[in-house]
């Protein structure tokens, strides 16, 4: 079985990108939060797709043009671990 | 119970009514806030009550517990002789915990030509002695304390009370500032020793005068005159960790505090003397556009 993820709505979400980090506001919870790369365009990448973390690194791969493989899988894995902790990515059960 | 003793104080945009069990704290608030308007209408935004620890700490060993709208439950009481201090305690708690019309920063503020300068850092930075040093050399006072950011505007709004001196701070206010501004000396209080100075008249005057921000220093006190650049991401983190009302905001205080961050040019500023400290606004300010 695959894992399968979603962010949050996008019209929860308001963004403020800073010199080095990218503010998030999330609107169910009022929750400001600071998010360095390459969270802010995990979150971009997914909008409202429901995508594996597998598919989420070669989509970033493609569009910032890095090398697809186990690094960029893990960096992915372990964000959207983050983020879920957070509340603004959630596991879909597939 | 007895009738307590009340007045009604309007500071920038703020109404309080403050009630004692003693006429003195009283007294001694309608004196230094003479030259105040009285709320227009009457109304008021909080409540301030200074009322005994327990009835019969009324009259012996008189301890003044502070009590209003919002209040802290473990806020220790204090002798009768700090009641002035007290109340203007209780005026600030009622601020940090009730209001919601203004994003509210912990920071002194200042003006000059329509424009604020905002400063802002922890307990001993000398924000506060900054304001009312500044306030003596031509700029305008308009708050010791707490700098009201409008929500729509982005202006900042005066909050001028009475500027609350502290320790070495008082001896330097009273060589440039005249006798009968001055409130009665608190010694020993668990802020140290107090006194409180009325601001200059244009403050009391104009407090209803917003500005808008045009520079936002983090001062620090006894280092080597420096200035240094921040990161847009350290100075909203620490304007979030200086409002008590950001988060309660929700949208309104996001969009306001990350338009001040884009607008507001900021430094961390050391500095050793008052001196020193006004030649480094100076040279920033006439830098600014």
């Amino acid at each position: 079985m695959i894992q399968k993820y979603r962010a949050a709505p996008t019209d929860d979400l308001i963004w403020h990108a800073l010199d080095s980090m990218t503010l998030l506001f999330h609107r169910p919870s009022g929750i400001t939060h600071m998010l360095a790369d390459p969270a802010p365009a995990i979150l971009e990448i997914m909008a409202d797709a429901t995508l594996s973390a597998d598919e989420i690194a070669s989509r970033l791969a493609a569009e910032f043009d890095i090398d697809s493989g186990g690094d960029t899988e893990n960096i992915v894995h372990a964000r959207l671990a983050e983020l879920s902790g957070l509340g603004l990515v959630e596991r879909i059960p597939v | 119970m007895r009738e307590m003793n009340q007045i009604r104080l309007g500071i920038g945009p703020a109404a309080f009514r403050i009630a004692s069990a003693w006429r003195q704290p009283l007294e001694q608030l309608s004196g230094l806030y003479q030259d105040y308007p009285a709320p227009t209408d009457g109304i008021v935004d909080f409540t301030v009550r200074l009322e005994p620890e327990k009835p019969w700490r009324r009259y012996i060993r008189p301890s003044v517990h502070i009590g209003g709208d919002f209040w802290l439950p473990d806020a220790a009481p204090l002798p009768l002789a700090q009641g002035l201090l007290a109340a203007e305690m209780g005026m600030n708690l009622q601020m940090a915990l009730g209001w919601r019309r203004h994003l509210l920063l912990h920071a002194s503020s200042v003006e000059k030509d329509g424009k604020a300068l905002i400063m802002t850092g922890l307990s001993g930075s000398g924000k506060s002695t900054l304001s009312a040093m500044l306030a003596e050399r031509g700029w305008r006072f308009m708050g010791d304390e707490f700098a009201l950011l409008d929500l729509d505007t982005g202006n900042i709004l005066p909050f001028p009370r009475l500027i609350s001196l502290k320790n070495q701070a008082i001896g330097a206010m009273r060589q440039v500032a005249a006798a009968d501004r001055f409130g009665p000396e608190m010694k020993g209080t668990p802020k140290g020793d107090i006194r409180h100075l009325v601001p200059p008249k244009p403050a009391i005057e104009r407090m209803d005068e917003s500005a808008s921000p045009a520079l936002l220093l983090f001062p620090r006190f006894g280092h080597e005159p420096a200035l240094r650049a921040m990161g847009q991401s350290e100075i909203f983190v620490r304007l979030t960790q200086a409002s008590t009302n950001y988060v309660a905001l929700g949208k309104a205080g996001f969009h306001a505090l990350t338009r001040f961050v884009d607008r507001v040019p900021t430094k961390a500023m050391d500095y050793q003397s008052t001196d020193q400290a006004e030649e480094l606004i100076e040279s920033l300010w006439n830098q600014l556009p």
